[in-house]
């Protein structure tokens, strides 16, 4: 990929805090239009990264180029941040606040205030306008928080875990709207602990661990069935019995997992013939080979990464 | 520019337009119009009662009558009244006037010329069930009203008083004798005292003021609380912007809206538009009391008093001293997670500004002393020590004013420097909040 055509370029960064090293010689290249997860368990330099991308934090050594710039200060007017430890001026009264950012972000005073309230209409808020922040609930300061973000329309909108502390109804309305920015055209990266809202709204998946880059790929790729000997499969009805199903002589066994069935083929077992007999042994609702998910990517990546490096102590 | 500038004007509004700022700004005058108005009646000795028993052992023969006579004399409040004003033309001092303006009730108690002195002594401290406290004893000299054959001088009298005693009442007493002794020398010589006193009286004159713009009576003062009210001014609007600095940024950093303004400004758009949004605040506060001032000074006709040119160099320290302790200030801000872990880093600072509440009186007195010049070279205490010299009668060279400003700006400017890294790292950092040594490193680091 051209310099250009990326939204975030990251070569080699590293930053340390005393004797920990928090980022470890990243490299990584968002594309403009993008839609990126990026995902690791606590400490593993998430935020660290997002900040020295957004120049608040600046790195010790490594490059950094923000929508072709050399650094995120030249580019701030276009960009959009919800930083994870996030909060508003609680005195203030929501369109004020908004209002503020908003000028921050470089928005011209004209037509600022029809801006905000049509903002604050379309995440379904109308009516706080006058209200203190303080007066908000948390889900309604959380979306404040995001329409901050996003009020100037930025090209590159970079979200440090912005569904934590949100209902199911609140998460799917900002994940609409984070699809939304997306649609319009802004280029997305998101961090997030939740690997189904990674699954379902990322293009692309990267992910650190301890300070370093373990998985940069497309969600397809990652999700793509690594083993043709495991099917997985819903009834139709609650308590059917499986037992016919387990009589197949193409299968080795069937138990239940995660509200479904998982069967596993015998040696040498035709994928595609050994679903036609589940099928025609049960009434099925859904049937498929068994694909990872991204949490069972996350937690093999970690525990593997743990495991080597007890294997490490050990032998040390 | 423009963003330092919606930051300002932000931190200027949200302020300005607050209850809590307005009870502030009130504070000040209401706090002036009490000590103006209420504590000198607070203080006033109006109900203070000298009353007791004195002693008298008079050789003389003739000082204990009249002393006793002054002292009757004084239970009217007209004859008070006359002695008051007699001992002001006299030019007797404020401790003095206080003193024998208050109510006596003092009665004389006469001892034989032959009495022993050391037995008298043991008086002093006895206790009189349901009497007057014995308050002093008086053994008047055989030469206190006729001096000894061959002398020139009088004699006088010796005065005992018992331990932990009110000092007004010696001071009464002792204006009793003097008036009892001068009556009996004057009646010795065959002279009228009230002739005397005529004669030996001359009556203070009110001076007048001759200025450019007129003449006026001359208001002792002035010339000395003119400074002492410009260097006040400069610690509010210092304090003012300060404290403002202090808490807006804690309450930025604890409400976790700081990283949302860090990713619309740099850390130093940030500190300048706090900067700048306060030092309007702090001018605001002090232009109002400034103006308060002149109104009283133009009411009573001393509109003359002050020289104009005191307002611009109040500006000119302000700047300073606003940009030394303000940027500290937003420093220690940015460095904590509450104002209570912000008490401790304050202290020092805190200290530092007590210090020109106490070389005020001393420099206001002698400005040109070598205190005050040390103290209008050392920031930042040096814009407070140099305001004061530049308000008195006797202000300073010129080359010390400019060396004083030149100092304070590469002072205000070397704590913007430091403050401006402290607050770069210091914004993001949660937790255990600093000691000095780790904002020493921060400095080097960022």
């Amino acid at each position: 990929m051209q310099t250009g055509d990326a939204a975030i370029e990251v070569r080699g960064v590293t930053k340390t805090f005393g004797a920990l090293t928090a980022v470890e010689r990243l490299d990584l290249t968002i594309p403009r239009g993008g839609i990126y997860g990026f995902i690791g368990p606590n400490g593993a330099g998430k935020t660290t990264t997002i900040r020295m991308i957004m120049s608040i934090l600046l790195p010790d050594a490594g490059e950094l180029r923000v929508l072709g710039h050399a650094s995120a200060l030249e580019a701030k007017d276009r960009i959009g941040y919800l930083p994870e430890e996030r909060g508003v001026y609680r005195k203030m009264k929501v369109a004020a606040y908004l209002t503020y950012i908003a000028r921050l972000k470089g928005l011209p005073e004209r037509g600022l205030n029809d801006r905000v309230r049509a903002a604050i209409e379309r995440i379904g808020l109308t009516g706080v306008e006058n209200k203190r922040c303080e007066e908000l609930s948390k889900g309604m300061s959380q979306k404040i928080q995001f329409l901050a973000a996003i009020i100037h329309e930025p090209d590159l909108l970079i979200l440090d875990e912005p569904f934590s502390g949100l209902d199911p109804v609140s998460t799917r309305l900002l994940r609409e709207q984070i699809l939304a920015e997306h649609r319009r055209g802004a280029t997305v990266l998101f961090s997030t602990h939740v690997m189904p809202q990674a699954e379902e709204i990322c293009d692309h998946v990267v992910m650190i661990h301890r300070g370093r880059k373990v998985l940069d790929d497309p969600v397809h790729t990652i999700l793509r069935p690594q083993d043709s000997r495991v099917l997985r499969f819903e009834t139709l009805e609650p308590r059917a019995d499986v037992n016919a199903v387990r009589a197949l002589p193409e299968v080795e066994g069937c138990t239940a997992a995660d509200g479904g069935y998982e069967v596993r083929l015998r040696e040498g077992a035709d994928a595609a013939r050994a679903m036609g007999s589940v099928v025609a042994a049960v009434p099925v609702a859904r049937i498929e080979l068994k694909r990872p998910s991204l949490e069972d990517v996350f937690v093999g990546i970690v525990a593997g990464s743990e495991g080597g490096q007890d294997a490490g102590e050990r032998a040390a | 520019m423009t963003k330092v500038w919606v930051i300002a004007v932000r931190e200027f509004v949200a302020t300005v337009f607050t209850k809590g700022f307005i009870i502030g700004l009130l504070v000040v005058p209401v706090l002036g119009a009490i000590v103006a108005l209420v504590m000198p009646r607070l203080f006033a000795n109006r109900d203070f009662l000298i009353e007791g028993q004195v002693a008298i052992i008079d050789s003389t023969g003739v000082v204990a009558r009249r002393a006793g006579e002054g002292m009757a004399e004084r239970r009217s409040a007209t004859a008070i009244s006359a002695i008051v004003d007699r001992a002001r033309a006299g030019g007797a001092n404020n401790a003095i006037i206080d003193a024998i303006s208050s109510t006596t009730r003092l009665t004389l108690v006469e001892r034989g010329a032959s009495t022993d002195v050391e037995q008298a002594k043991l008086w002093l401290n006895e206790e009189e069930l349901g009497g007057a406290r014995h308050v002093a004893l008086i053994v008047v000299h055989g030469d206190a009203v006729s001096p000894s054959a061959g002398e020139a001088t009088f004699g006088s009298y010796d005065l005992y008083v018992p331990p932990r005693q009110d000092d007004r009442i010696e001071i009464a007493v002792q204006s009793v004798m003097r008036d009892a002794i001068i009556d009996a020398r004057v009646a010795a010589r065959g002279l009228d005292r009230d002739e005397l006193t005529s004669l030996t009286t001359v009556p203070r004159v009110d001076s007048v003021t001759i200025g450019a713009d007129g003449e006026r009576d001359t208001v002792f003062g002035v010339g000395f609380i003119v400074p002492i009210v410009f260097m006040s001014l400069l610690i509010i609007g210092v304090m003012f912007g300060g404290q403002g600095l202090l808490t807006t940024t804690v309450e930025e950093k604890s409400n976790r809206v700081i990283e949302v303004l860090l990713s619309a400004v740099s850390p130093v758009e940030l500190m300048g538009g706090k900067l700048l949004g306060h030092m309007g605040i702090s001018l605001l506060a002090m232009s109002l009391y400034l103006g308060m001032g002149l109104t009283v000074l133009a009411a009573f006709s001393l509109f003359g008093e002050l020289d104009l040119l005191l307002i611009l160099y109040l500006l000119i320290f302000f700047l300073i001293s606003f940009f030394t302790i303000g940027s500290l200030m937003m420093a220690i801000g940015a460095a904590v997670n509450d104002m209570r872990e912000a008490q401790s880093l304050m202290m020092p600072l805190m200290f530092v500004m007590m210090v020109p509440w106490f070389l005020m009186m001393p420099i206001a007195r002698d400005p040109n002393s070598t205190l005050a010049v040390v103290v209008s070279f050392v920031p930042p205490l040096n814009s407070f020590g140099m305001l004061l010299r530049l308000g008195s009668s006797t202000p300073p060279a010129a080359w010390q004013v400019w060396l004083s400003i030149g100092v304070g700006a590469a002072a205000a400017y070397g704590a913007l420097w430091m403050a401006a890294k402290v607050f770069r790292v210091g914004l993001l950092m949660f937790g255990k909040p600093p000691d000095l040594k780790t904002l020493i490193r921060w400095v080097r680091a960022a």
